[in-house]
């Protein structure tokens, strides 16, 4: 799951990226309003953490642009406003979720995988696939109750297959969503993870569509 | 005996702004005080000139007779002569203060009216005129107060002195009549005009009256500013006040601006602040965690208190309350796309809210957000009104499906600043400011158990009339 962080404090910044990282999210961060903007409009996001106030270019701006354009990617405004009238505007304008500030980091990261998990479709905060069970909040996973231990990048990539579980995912989908702006892609680590993670888990479990990518079958 | 009482306070009442120091009262007692003044020198103008008049009248009916008495010296050229006399009958009776007498060059009476028999005239000590006559008011032997004429002639060779006398104790009687009238006439004038000052007092105090009302409204909140015509001495007056008014609702404003956006501009620094020491387990990362989270209470107080005493002037502002209710359940259908949020939308008869829309919101999306956030699945909105005799009330009904509270619970979070779980997240404040903008309004807000099994929150609030400001 790969997360952009729009926010022009920059130590609030670096804390929101810190936790998101540690939350298991590959995180792109944008210190103004413009950057953040390009960011969402090129880049392919699963969640955003838009702060309102923001030089160049405030955030309910930068968020009427995207939704504009097209963008449905979730997006959670942050904001010292916390008015009735603040939020309606801010979810007028298309925003997902609230938070205002001050904030416990906690909140910011179930505010998060809501949103994430909301946008892929599910209800809850666990997502099972036969015998895979997979724990979004404490990123957690068993099968047939039995743990099993996962690398971060492993778990990413788990993730992101559970969350859109029924869906053929291609390699090109997958490092643009694990991995930040910044990290060297090269397609063939994602075939190194997905034999591991096949090691660990059932050997049905993500199959390999020929030509297109890869799949978690719907039960 | 109980009316006195009452007569007494309505007279007191009455009377009392001319009993003091005001401007009525200067007004009233000035051109009283002027009205007594000028009609007593009128009384005794009038009465003046009249017994002036009159005893102009005597002296000329004195001359009359003087020169009755010299044609008939002339006709019969004997001064004792019986043909010699005045038919008037007041000559003939004593004391009359109407006397005659002729003297000769000696100053020997030669003749007499029938009046003077017995007494003797006093005497005129001026010198005659050069047309050989005078005038004086004495005083007879009776203590009578006479006006004598007097003049000399000479007939056939010889000198005579002729005078005359009138009572001018009739006059003064007769002015002393006369000023009585006058008195009790411009008295009553006198009366009248005071009435008159004392209601063209109150009628051209009236606009100050007016002005005072108006400034009140201002004060209670129930206008915004001065308002009504005033006559132009007042008009500038309600002006000023106006601009004052207005400067210091400027100067307020700024000044709550500032505070608006020093409280706002600390969150994200206390956000950092907070984050950091969460994550370091040091003595230091404790005492700034705790010291942030009574910095964070603080800023989310005073916000809200400002906002509070904010609402100064909420008169003549209205809301609809289906707008921001349909508003409100939008948005939070978004934010819990889990929960079901109905709306059962009203008719259009619905009063609409009295007061500020963002309030409004505030009290409602509070209550709405607690609902969503204890809710298993289903949340219900209603409105109606609730009709008294005296007023109509606007109610809001927010229900949920949670877990619900009991009745201590309920009462102990109505208290202020009491939270029941300190786990789910928010401030503690959302339903602080609710129960402090229900009672800005005069509403009411009650916790009863839902039919849906959770709570059910009642918020009454005052109601506006369709259509009108």
């Amino acid at each position: 799951m790969r997360v952009l962080v729009v926010e022009d404090d920059t130590n609030l910044n670096r804390q929101i990226k810190e936790a998101l990282t540690e939350g298991g999210y590959a995180v792109d961060v944008a210190f103004d309003g413009e950057e953040g903007h390009f960011l969402g409009d090129t880049e392919p996001y699963d969640a955003v953490v838009l702060d309102i106030g923001l030089p160049q270019m405030d955030g309910l701006s930068v968020l009427e642009e995207w939704r504009r354009a097209a963008k449905t990617m979730p997006v959670l405004l942050l904001t010292a406003r916390d008015r009735w009238s603040d939020k309606v505007q801010g979810i007028d304008a298309g925003a997902d979720d609230y938070l205002a500030k001050p904030f416990h980091m906690e909140e910011l990261l179930a505010r998060i995988r809501a949103l994430v998990r909301r946008a892929a479709g599910h209800a809850s905060n666990e997502i099972t696939a036969g015998p895979v069970r997979l724990d979004v909040k404490a990123g957690k996973v068993t099968v047939d109750g039995q743990s099993v231990k996962l690398t971060s990048h492993e778990l990413r990539l788990l993730s992101y297959l559970m969350h859109h579980k029924g869906k053929v995912v291609s390699r090109t989908e997958l490092t643009e969503h694990l991995y930040d702006q910044d990290f060297d892609r090269d397609s063939n680590t994602i075939e190194v993870f997905v034999g591991r993670l096949r090691k660990k888990l059932p050997e049905d479990c993500i199959q390999t569509v020929r030509g297109l990518g890869y799949q978690i079958l719907e039960d | 005996m109980k009316i006195d009482p009452l007569l007494d306070r309505l007279r007191r009442r009455a009377l009392a702004p001319f009993l003091t120091d005001s401007i009525a009262a200067r007004l009233f007692w000035l051109s009283a005080g002027w009205l007594v003044l000028a009609l007593v020198a009128t009384a005794f103008l009038l009465t003046e000139l009249y017994s002036h008049a009159l005893d102009t009248s005597l002296s000329q009916t004195l001359d009359f007779y003087g020169e009755t008495l010299i044609s008939h010296l002339l006709d019969t050229g004997d001064p004792t002569s019986d043909q010699v006399f005045i038919a008037d009958p007041r000559f003939q009776r004593s004391a009359s203060g109407w006397y005659w007498d002729i003297t000769d060059g000696t100053g020997q009476v030669v003749n007499l009216s029938s009046s003077l028999t017995g007494s003797l005239l006093p005497a005129i000590t001026t010198p005659f005129d050069s047309d050989g006559h005078r005038t004086a008011a004495l005083t007879d032997e009776f203590g009578v107060r006479i006006r004598m004429v007097e003049r000399q002639v000479t007939v056939r060779g010889k000198p005579f002195h002729i005078a005359v006398t009138g009572s001018l104790d009739e006059i003064f009687r007769l002015a002393g009549d006369f000023r009585g009238q006058t008195f009790t006439v411009l008295g009553a004038v006198g009366v009248m005009l005071a009435i008159m000052s004392f209601i063209v007092a109150r009628i051209a105090l009236r606009p100050i009256g007016k002005l005072s009302v108006a400034i009140e409204k201002v004060r209670e909140g129930e206008a915004s500013t001065v308002e009504g015509n005033f006559p132009p001495e007042l008009a500038p007056l309600a002006e000023e006040v106006n601009e004052l008014l207005r400067s210091n609702t400027q100067i307020i404003e700024r000044a709550r601006n500032q505070v608006g956006n020093l409280a706002h501009g600390l969150k994200t620094p206390l956000a950092v602040l907070r984050n950091e020491a969460a994550g370091s387990r040091t003595r230091l990362g404790e005492v700034v965690l705790s010291e942030t989270t009574k910095m964070t209470q603080l800023v989310a107080g005073y916000l809200d208190k400002a906002r509070i005493s904010a609402r100064t002037a909420v008169v003549g502002r209205k809301a609809d309350p289906t707008i921001v209710m349909l508003r409100l359940s939008r948005v939070m259908q978004k934010l819990n796309p889990n929960r079901e949020v109905v709306f059962a939308r009203p008719d259009a008869s619905l009063p609409w809210f009295r007061g500020e829309e963002g309030d409004l919101e505030e009290m409602a999306g509070n209550l709405l957000d607690n609902a969503c956030k204890w809710s298993a699945g289903k949340v219900t909105v209603s409105m109606m009104a609730e009709r008294t005799e005296a007023t109509t009330q606007l109610l809001i009904r927010i229900e949920d499906d949670g877990p619900g509270l009991t009745t201590q619970e309920a009462d102990k979070v109505l208290q202020r600043g009491v939270r029941l779980d300190e786990k789910t997240p928010g401030s503690g404040l959302g339903l602080d400011i609710v129960k402090e903008l229900v009672d800005v309004y005069g509403g009411t807000l009650q916790l009863k158990r839902s039919n849906l099994g959770g709570l059910l929150a009642e918020l009454r609030l005052p109601s506006a009339r369709l259509g009108r400001n």
